[in-house]
C-alpha cells in the first residue's frame, strides 16, 4: 500500500477542517444569533477528531467485520429510542441523550449501514454457485434482503423526519449494490422499479406529508422557510465573485441574512467571503480526499474492506455534492451537513472515524 | 472497472458544481453583488384568520376585525431619525418612545418591525400617502381578536396574546413562530390548535423606493376552525347581572349530557384589554386587584364545601349500611365532645336522614360522622370524585383537597382527633372543593350515580364533538341516591327547608345549601347547589357567593336565575 495515499488523506482532511474553522469563526464572529462558543466547540472537535483518526488507523478493521451486524442492531435500537423518547419530550426528535451526552443516532447510522451492507455483500460464495442460482433467488438474496435490512433504519430516520439522511442511506445501498458486482441488468431493472414506484407511493402519503414533499421539491412555495434561505444563500455565494469579499466582510453573513449558516449553509459563508477561489479550493480538497479513498479501495484486496472504503467514499461524495448543491440552488434543501466543515458534533466525529478507517484499511490486510 | 465508473460519476457531479459556481460567481456575480449590497428582499408575514368562537345559539363570542399596523424595514431607513419624527407627528406619540420600541423589536435588517399597532384607518392612509418620502414605512393589515360581548364569557374564553419566550420554546416544534399569537387560559388556550390559522407570508423584492418589483414567493395563510361552545350567552349575561358587584361563581350544566350552559365568575374582566395595543394600566390593575378578577373561580377556586358535604356523608352512611333512612339522631342544638361544644344552627329535635338534609342539621351529621369514622368518610369523598379534576375542557383546572388521617400525617400536621372528624362531617376543616366539582356531584346524585362529563365544546367547524357525551358510573348502590334526592327535594319543597325560597310550582328544584365558615374572621361563603327539571331541560347548578354571608343569599340569586331561564324557555 503506497504511503503517499495516507499522507494525502492527512493533508486534505486537515485542510478541509482548517477551512471549516476559518468559516465558522467568521460566521460566529460578534454575532447574537450564532454564539461564539460554537467555534471553540468545533476547535475541540478538530483536535479530538485528529486523535480519533490516528487511533482508528491503529485499529484492525476486522474488528468491524465481526461486529458489523451487532453495531447495526444497536443503532436501530437507538433510532427507535429517538422516536419513542422524542414523542414524549417537546424537543427535536433527532437527538437522544445517554449518560449526559446528546447525539444524533441517524449520523451513526451512515457508518453502521455501510458496515452491515459491506459484510452482507462480502459473504463468501463460489462464483459458479452464483451463476447457477435462479433469477428470483438472485433478486431476493442480492437485492430484496439487503434492501430490507437497510430499509429498517431508512424508515426510522424518515419518520424523525429526516428525509436527507434517509435518501443518503438509499444512496449508500445503491452504491454498494453496484460495487458488490451484481450484474448491471439487475441493477438497471431494480432502479426502474424504484422510479416506477415513486408516483405510486405518493398516494399513500398523508396530506401534510405531501405538503412537506412539495416544499422539498419547490422551496418557493415556502418563502419564509426553506425558500428564503436558498434565495439568500445564492445571493451570498454569487456576490463573493472571484476573490470574495474577504474574511468577516461577507454582508449576507454578518447581517444575519443567512439562517443556519453555521451548520447546513456554511458553504455560503465560504463562497461569499472567499469567492470562487476559496470555494474551488475546498472543492479540490474534497475531490482529492475522495480520490484517495477510492485508491485505497482499489488497493484493498478483500471484499469487505473494499466495500467499506467505497461506502465511506459514497457518503463523503454524496454529502458534499448534495450540501453544496442545495446552497447554490442545484438541489432542493434537505438537512445535510458539509463533511467536517459544518458545525455539528456527531456528524464531525463520525466523519473522523470514517476517514480513520481509511488508515486502518491501508495498514491492515485481511488474512484468510 | 466499477470503481472507475464511481470515480467518473463523482467527478461529473463535481464538475457540475464547478460550472454552477462559475455561473453564480463570475457571470451573475455583479448582479448578485448589487442585490447583496442593497438587499431588497422583504419578508411580509401574513397572519392566518383565527377561528371564531360561538355560543350554543350561534352568537359570536370571539371574532376578528381588520387592524392596521405601521411597519418599518430597518435596512431601508434613510435620513436618520426623520422617519420617527414624521411618525410621531401623525401618531401623536413621543419620538423617543418610538425609537425605543424600534430598538427593542428589531431582529434583522430585512425583517420589518411593527412600530405601532392597530392605528385608525385615516392615519394609516396618511402614512401610505407619504411612502415616497419614507420608503422604509409601510402599513400592514392584520386580523385582530375582538370579543364583542366583553365581560360576558371572559373566563370561559380566555384571551390571546403574543407568544411568550417560555411558550415559544415549548411550541417551536409545532410550527409556532415568534410572531405567533396564542391563546392564554380558557377555550382560547385549550382549543388553540383548532382555532389558530396557519401563518403565511410573502417574500418580495422591492426597489429603492420600496415599491414591489416582483413577488418571489407566497404562502397563503390558512384559516383556523370556528368552534361552537355549549355556553348560552343569555345565561351568562343574566348570571353576571345577578352577581352584580358581589364576588362569586355561577355554573349551570345540562345534567343529562354534561354540557356547561353557563359558567360565570365575578368580578369578570374584559378580554379585549389583552389584545393588540395592550392596555397595560388596566392589565396591571387586573393582576393587582385583591378580588382576583382573572381567576376562574368555577374551576380553579378552592372553597370549603360547608354543609354541601353532608350529601357525601349521607351517601357514605347509606352505602355502608351504617344507617338507614329511618335512623334518627336527637338534636338539642349542640353536640358535646368532652369539654368542647359543637353547635347546630337550631334545635331540631329528633331527625332522620331526610330531615337532617332538609334542615341541614349539624348534630345529625356529627353523630353520623362519629359513627362512620374519618377513614370511611374520606374514602367516600374520594369515591365521588372530590380529589380529582372533573376533566372539563378548560386549562388549569384544580382538584379538591380532602384532608383525612393519612394526608394529615404525611403533611406532618399532627394526629387526627375526634373534633377533626366532627368538622369534616359538616364540610369544614381543611376540605376544599371547586364549584364545578359540586355541580358534578349533584348531577351524579340526580342520575343514580352516573357522572356526566362537564364540557364546553359543542362543535369544531361543523363537526359535533361527541367524545364527552357518555357518563361513567360510580360504584355506589343506586338505591342510595333515591333517598338522598328525597332529602334534597325536601330542602326546597318543605316550608322548613333551608332552600324553600327556590320552590316553584312549575319547576322541580332540589338542592343543598351551604354556609361555609372561613378563616380570618371574614364573612361566610354562601353556597347553593342542586338540580332543576324544567319543560325543556334538566340542569345541575351551583351558586357560590364568596364571603357572601348566609346561604339564603345564594338561594335568592338561584331563584332569580331559574326564573329568567324559564322565561327564556331555556329551562
Amino acid at each position: 500500500m503506497p504511503r503517499h495515499l495516507e499522507r494525502q488523506i492527512w493533508i486534505y482532511t486537515a485542510m478541509i477542517m482548517g477551512i471549516g474553522l476559518i468559516a465558522l469563526y467568521s460566521a460566529a464572529f460578534e454575532n447574537v444569533r450564532v454564539p461564539h462558543k460554537i467555534f471553540y466547540d468545533q476547535l475541540i472537535g478538530v483536535i479530538v477528531g485528529l486523535a480519533v483518526m490516528y487511533g482508528m488507523g491503529r485499529l484492525d478493521y476486522r474488528l468491524f467485520y465481526d461486529t458489523a451486524y451487532i453495531l447495526y442492531i444497536l443503532n436501530v435500537i437507538l433510532l427507535i429510542l429517538v422516536l419513542v423518547g422524542g414523542r414524549n419530550a417537546l424537543g427535536a426528535r433527532r437527538w437522544i441523550e445517554i449518560a449526559g451526552v446528546s447525539f444524533q443516532p441517524s449520523e451513526i447510522t451512515k457508518l453502521t449501514v455501510i458496515l452491515m451492507l459491506a459484510r452482507y455483500f462480502s459473504r463468501r460464495r463460489s462464483m459458479s454457485h452464483f451463476d447457477m442460482m435462479g433469477k428470483i433467488e438472485v433478486i431476493v438474496r442480492e437485492i430484496i434482503f439487503p434492501l430490507f435490512l437497510s430499509a429498517i433504519s431508512m424508515v426510522l430516520i424518515f419518520k424523525q423526519p429526516d428525509l436527507g439522511t434517509a435518501i443518503l442511506i438509499f444512496g449508500i445501498f445503491m452504491a454498494l449494490l453496484f460495487a458488490a458486482g451484481l450484474r448491471i441488468q439487475y441493477i438497471v431493472s431494480f432502479l426502474g422499479v424504484v422510479i416506477a414506484l415513486v408516483p405510486l407511493g405518493w398516494h399513500f402519503l398523508k396530506p401534510y406529508q405531501k405538503d412537506r414533499l412539495l416544499v422539498f421539491l419547490n422551496p418557493n412555495i415556502d418563502p419564509l422557510g426553506a425558500g428564503y434561505t436558498v434565495i439568500q444563500s445564492k445571493i451570498a455565494v454569487g456576490s463573493g465573485m472571484i476573490f470574495g469579499k474577504g474574511w468577516f466582510a461577507g454582508t449576507q453573513n454578518q447581517l444575519n441574512f443567512l439562517p443556519e449558516r453555521h451548520t447546513d449553509f456554511i458553504f455560503s459563508v465560504i463562497g461569499e467571503e472567499w469567492g470562487l477561489v476559496g470555494a474551488l479550493a475546498l472543492l479540490y480538497c474534497y475531490f482529492k480526499l475522495i480520490n484517495s479513498g477510492l485508491d485505497i479501495a482499489r488497493h484493498t484486496k478483500d471484499k469487505f474492506g473494499r466495500l467499506l472504503a467505497i461506502g465511506i467514499v459514497t457518503i463523503l461524495a454524496l454529502q458534499v455534492i448534495i450540501n453544496i448543491g442545495m446552497v447554490i440552488g442545484l438541489f432542493p434543501v434537505v438537512g445535510l451537513t458539509l463533511p467536517m466543515v459544518s458545525y455539528g458534533r456527531t456528524s464531525f466525529l463520525m466523519f473522523t472515524i470514517m476517514i480513520g478507517l481509511f488508515f486502518s484499511l491501508s495498514k491492515h490486510r485481511m488474512v484468510f | 472497472m466499477r470503481l472507475k465508473i464511481i470515480r467518473i460519476v463523482i467527478g461529473g457531479f463535481f464538475l457540475m458544481i464547478t460550472i454552477r459556481l462559475f455561473y453564480l460567481q463570475v457571470i451573475q456575480g455583479q448582479h448578485l453583488l448589487r442585490l447583496s449590497v442593497n438587499n431588497r428582499i422583504r419578508v411580509v408575514p401574513l397572519e392566518g384568520w383565527r377561528g371564531q368562537i360561538k355560543d350554543r345559539n350561534g352568537k359570536i363570542l370571539a371574532d376578528n376585525r381588520l387592524s392596521y399596523d405601521v411597519m418599518i424595514t430597518p435596512q431601508e431607513i434613510q435620513g436618520g431619525e426623520a422617519v420617527f419624527v414624521f411618525l410621531s407627528q401623525i401618531l401623536g406619540t413621543d419620538r423617543h418612545t418610538l425609537v425605543q420600541i424600534y430598538n427593542r423589536k428589531k431582529v434583522a435588517a430585512f425583517a420589518p418591525v411593527a412600530i405601532a399597532e392597530d392605528i385608525p384607518k385615516e392615519k394609516a392612509i396618511m402614512i401610505e400617502e407619504n411612502r415616497d418620502r419614507f420608503p422604509s414605512l409601510f402599513i400592514q393589515e392584520n386580523y385582530r381578536r375582538f370579543y364583542p360581548l366583553r365581560e360576558n364569557s371572559a373566563h370561559v374564553l380566555g384571551y390571546i396574546g403574543k407568544m411568550s419566550l417560555a411558550k415559544r420554546e415549548q411550541f417551536q416544534e409545532y410550527g409556532y413562530s415568534m410572531h405567533s399569537v396564542v391563546g392564554y387560559s380558557g377555550v382560547e388556550e385549550f382549543y388553540d390548535d383548532e382555532l389558530r390559522g396557519g401563518e403565511g407570508g410573502l417574500q418580495v423584492e422591492v426597489n429603492s423606493r420600496a415599491q414591489q418589483v416582483r413577488l418571489l414567493g407566497f404562502r397563503e395563510p390558512k384559516k383556523g376552525k370556528d368552534i361552537t361552545l355549549t355556553i348560552d350567552s343569555e345565561i351568562q349575561r343574566d348570571a353576571l347581572e345577578l352577581l352584580a358587584d358581589r364576588i362569586g361563581t355561577v355554573i349551570v350544566m345540562d345534567m343529562d349530557n354534561g354540557e356547561v350552559l353557563g359558567l360565570i365568575n365575578s368580578p369578570a374582566f374584559d378580554p379585549n384589554v389583552f389584545v393588540g395595543n395592550r392596555d397595560s394600566q388596566e392589565i396591571n390593575r387586573l393582576f393587582a386587584d385583591p378580588d382576583a378578577p382573572l381567576l376562574n373561580r368555577a374551576i380553579k377556586g378552592l372553597f370549603p364545601p360547608g354543609s354541601i358535604f353532608k350529601v357525601v356523608m349521607a351517601i357514605a352512611g347509606l352505602d355502608t349500611q351504617k344507617i338507614t333512612v329511618d335512623t334518627t339522631f336527637f338534636c338539642d342544638g349542640s353536640y358535646r365532645l368532652r369539654q368542647s361544644i359543637f353547635r347546630c344552627a337550631h334545635t331540631h329535635g329528633l331527625q332522620n336522614l331526610i330531615e337532617g338534609l332538609t334542615h341541614s342539621c349539624n348534630v345529625y351529621f356529627y353523630n353520623l360522622g362519629m359513627f362512620l369514622g374519618v377513614d370511611t368518610i374520606s374514602h367516600y369523598a374520594r369515591l365521588v370524585g372530590l380529589i380529582e379534576k372533573t376533566g372539563i375542557d378548560l386549562p388549569y383546572e384544580q382538584r379538591g383537597i380532602v384532608l383525612g388521617r393519612e394526608e394529615r400525617r404525611l403533611k406532618g400536621a399532627g394526629g387526627w382527633h375526634a373534633g377533626d372528624t366532627l368538622n369534616l362531617s359538616i364540610g369544614q376543616g381543611q376540605t376544599q372543593v371547586t364549584p364545578l366539582q359540586m355541580v358534578r356531584l349533584l348531577a351524579m346524585v340526580a342520575h343514580d350515580g352516573r357522572v356526566p362529563q362537564p364540557h364546553m365544546i359543542k362543535a369544531i367547524g361543523n363537526t359535533p364533538v361527541e367524545k364527552f357525551s357518555s357518563p361513567h358510573k360510580i360504584k355506589i348502590a343506586e338505591t342510595v341516591f333515591a333517598t338522598i334526592r328525597q332529602g334534597l327535594r325536601a330542602a326546597v319543597a318543605d316550608p322548613s327547608g333551608t332552600a324553600h325560597v327556590v320552590d316553584f310550582s312549575d319547576i322541580f328544584v332540589a338542592g343543598k345549601t351551604g354556609t361555609a365558615q372561613t378563616s380570618g374572621g371574614k364573612k361566610t361563603h354562601a353556597w347553593f347547589v342542586g338540580y332543576a327539571k324544567g319543560k325543556n331541560r334538566n340542569v345541575a347548578f351551583c351558586v357560590l357567593l364568596e364571603h357572601g354571608g348566609s346561604s339564603y343569599n345564594a338561594c335568592v340569586l338561584t331563584r332569580e336565575l331559574l326564573l329568567r331561564m324559564k322565561e327564556k324557555k331555556i329551562l
